[in-house]
């Protein structure tokens, strides 16, 4: 009964509007953006397919090119220009990129020399989606394909001969993991897992970060706002208003986490999906699809392996709480709590980073130690190690968490049934409001 | 009389200082007692050890028949503190607040509602402790922190600087709650100031305090006869000068 009324208090302390209405904001910017990311792609692929043409040359060779390209499928539209002012010429075009093709391009082609074409883009930003829709390449395959055919129609080819000249070679390509193996790209492997695990580390960033700070300002604003005294004064323990604190963190990061997670897949959806549904086709291997490759590479996560994720989690949520138990209190005063998020974020930053760049186990021993060392990296590597059969490593960070999170808590309980609570500072050269009191008096 | 507190060669030495030294006293039921002396004296390092916040480095306390070294729990039970410039929960309503509070001290609903009301009558801010107390002034917030130290009748409300940071008005009116609910409900007080003046009008018995020592401890003007002073100014003076010339 006390310790509901701690927790109703705690709760209540995180729960203001203002973080209700930063969560909804959030979530909803995700959304959004996902939204976004899908119109970006789609318009992005239509334009690959869309091609603005300036024949210059105008000739029976260039009115044929065009047909070509209008029957490869691409969606073709000419404009006339004149002059070198490339910038007002795509302005009258009123188009993102443009195709010129100049005067006596049929005559060097009938010279049998490689005649020129002008591709003129435009570039708005340097963000990588931006200029996807301005690009010619489309364009300029189609139109060199058109002029290789007619080359070899002229040398007497067949049109089979044309195309086995164009792809000469045909790759089958497998792909191993340990003692199983998939025809399908490693590259289409890699992009399909970038882009499913990309949400979790994520979370599990957030997450480290939300709850750390939750805990430790619970903690210190009890501290800084003087109401810690009149709490540990009251007749009711100090584990049970440890508890709550806890509890209360935990509940309140979960609620993000899930609010998150939606925000994310929504987001990553929006982007994912327009991408498999316009470019699906060409990307998945023409044997099998990813998914399916996945589940034979054996790539997929089953029932026990999300079980040990979430328990890894958990340990995480917990290794954070306890390490914010004690950074809470040695914080004396605010601009001191800012500073203790410091090593946490360090400890999260640190390992999402380098778990999104590189593979941990193929560092250098010495790093490689250091990196395991942070208890987070094994959260971050979870997925991995559980998808390549890395079990031991898994295992290990399981166990290794569990031990960091006993030695944390055992050292956070201490902490809070000691003195230390109430005069601990890490005031570095500086003493503490708390301890000059004591020390006074 | 009845004893509410036994405090007996209480120490508590921090790394490099040692911030009380066997300080022993006692307050009887009823009684309201006050320590004083300077900033740094060594009163709120006595006031927390009996408070249970802190755990004296030797020596012991009874509160109502308990030991703060053994049965720390239960001398919890029956003490309130009320620290100096304590604060309360700014997004609370004051309300809710008391009802907080009250909750941590019982568990039964009739005698959380006893203490909340007890409490509303008390501190007298009427409508207004529906407000947040972040729109609280410091005279109202101490109101409603010392409504809370007495709303649960305990046998010892312990007040460290009850009136600081309060306005002449603020501070009278706090002072009579403390003398009337010593008188007429028979609870008894523990005091920390250094406002000499204030105590000589509110307590019973101080005891003086300098450098980790209680250096005697008597009725006011008991006092003032035994050092032939005016006001508790003056035996304070007296009696800490006398301590360091021996």
């Amino acid at each position: 009964m006390k310790f509901f009324n701690l927790l109703k208090k705690e709760l209540g302390e995180l729960i203001t509007p203002q973080t209700i209405i930063s969560l909804v904001a959030i979530s909803a910017m995700l959304m959004l953006m996902g939204n976004l990311m899908k119109s970006t792609i789609k318009e992005a692929v239509e334009n690959e397919y869309s091609i603005t043409l300036s024949d210059r040359d105008d000739t029976e060779f260039t009115h044929k090119l065009a047909k070509a390209l209008e029957a490869s499928g691409a969606k073709l539209k000419t404009v006339d220009t004149t002059g070198d002012d490339y910038s007002a010429i795509l302005k009258e075009a009123d188009a993102e990129a443009l195709v010129i093709i100049p005067e006596g391009f049929t005559e060097k082609l009938e010279n049998g020399e490689r005649p020129e074409i002008i591709s003129v883009a435009g570039m708005k930003s340097a963000a990588a989606m931006s200029n996807v829709m301005n690009s010619n390449s489309g364009a300029i395959g189609l139109i060199s394909d058109c002029i290789s055919a007619t080359f070899a129609e002229k040398a007497g080819l067949t049109t089979e001969q044309v195309e086995l000249l164009q792809l000469p070679v045909d790759v089958t390509e497998q792909t191993v993991v340990k003692d199983k193996n998939a025809p399908v790209s490693t590259s289409s492997v890699m992009s399909s897992l970038m882009m499913k695990n990309m949400i979790l580390p994520i979370i599990v960033f957030i997450l480290i970060m939300f709850t750390s700070n939750m805990l430790m300002s619970a903690i210190s604003n009890e501290k800084i706002d003087k109401t810690l005294e009149t709490l540990l004064s009251a007749p009711v323990s100090r584990t049970a208003i440890l508890g709550a604190k806890m509890l209360a963190a935990a509940i309140i990061a979960l609620l993000n986490a899930v609010v998150y997670m939606f925000g994310f897949s929504s987001f990553m959806t929006g982007a994912t999906d327009s991408v498999t549904e316009e470019m699906g086709t060409q990307l998945v291997t023409q044997y099998i699809s990813v998914d399916e490759a996945l589940e034979r590479l054996g790539l997929t996560l089953g029932v026990t392996d999300y079980i040990l994720i979430g328990a890894q989690l958990f340990l995480t949520i917990m290794i954070c709480l306890s390490v914010s138990l004690m950074l809470g209190a040695l914080v004396s005063d605010s601009k001191q709590s800012q500073t203790m998020m410091m090593p946490m974020m360090i400890m999260a930053m640190v390992p999402y980073l380098i778990s999104m760049m590189a593979d941990i186990n193929t560092l250098p021993t010495a790093i490689k130690l250091i990196v395991y060392a942070i208890p987070f990296t094994h959260t971050f590597s979870a997925v991995n190690n559980l998808m390549f059969g890395n079990y031991t490593i898994f295992v290990g960070g399981l166990i290794y968490q569990f031990i960091v999170f006993a030695i944390c808590m055992f050292f956070a309980l201490r902490l809070f049934n000691s003195d230390k609570i109430l005069t601990a500072s890490l005031n570095f050269g500086q003493k503490s409001k708390f301890k000059k009191r004591a020390d006074n008096e | 009389m009845e004893k509410v507190l036994e405090v007996k060669e209480l120490s508590k030495q921090y790394t490099k200082v040692l911030a009380a030294d066997k300080v022993s006293f006692d307050i009887e039921k009823g009684e309201i007692f006050a320590l004083i002396g300077p900033n740094g004296a060594g009163k709120t390092t006595t006031i927390r050890m009996i408070s249970t916040l802190l755990k004296p480095t030797s020596g012991d306390a009874v509160v109502a028949g308990n030991s703060i070294v053994r049965d720390a729990a239960k001398v919890r039970e029956c003490i309130t503190y009320l620290p100096d410039e304590a604060g309360a929960y700014k997004n609370m309503t004051g309300k809710s607040y008391l009802r907080f509070m009250a909750g941590l001290f019982s568990t039964d609903i009739d005698t959380i509602n006893r203490y909340v009301e007890r409490a509303e009558r008390i501190c007298g801010l009427g409508d207004r402790l529906k407000d947040k107390i972040g729109t609280y002034s410091r005279g109202m917030i101490r109101k409603l922190l010392l409504a809370r130290a007495v709303m649960t009748e305990p046998k010892l409300a312990i007040l460290d600087e009850p009136t600081s940071g309060l306005d002449v008005l603020n501070a009278i009116e706090i002072r009579k709650m403390i003398k009337q609910l010593a008188a007429e409900e028979g609870m008894s007080f523990l005091l920390s100031s250094h406002n000499m003046l204030e105590i000589e009008f509110v307590s019973d018995r101080v005891g003086i305090i300098s450098k980790g020592h209680l250096l005697v401890t008597g009725r006011a003007d008991e006092l003032k006869q035994r050092y032939s002073a005016q006001n508790l100014e003056e035996v304070f003076e007296r009696v800490v000068n006398g301590n360091e010339i021996l």
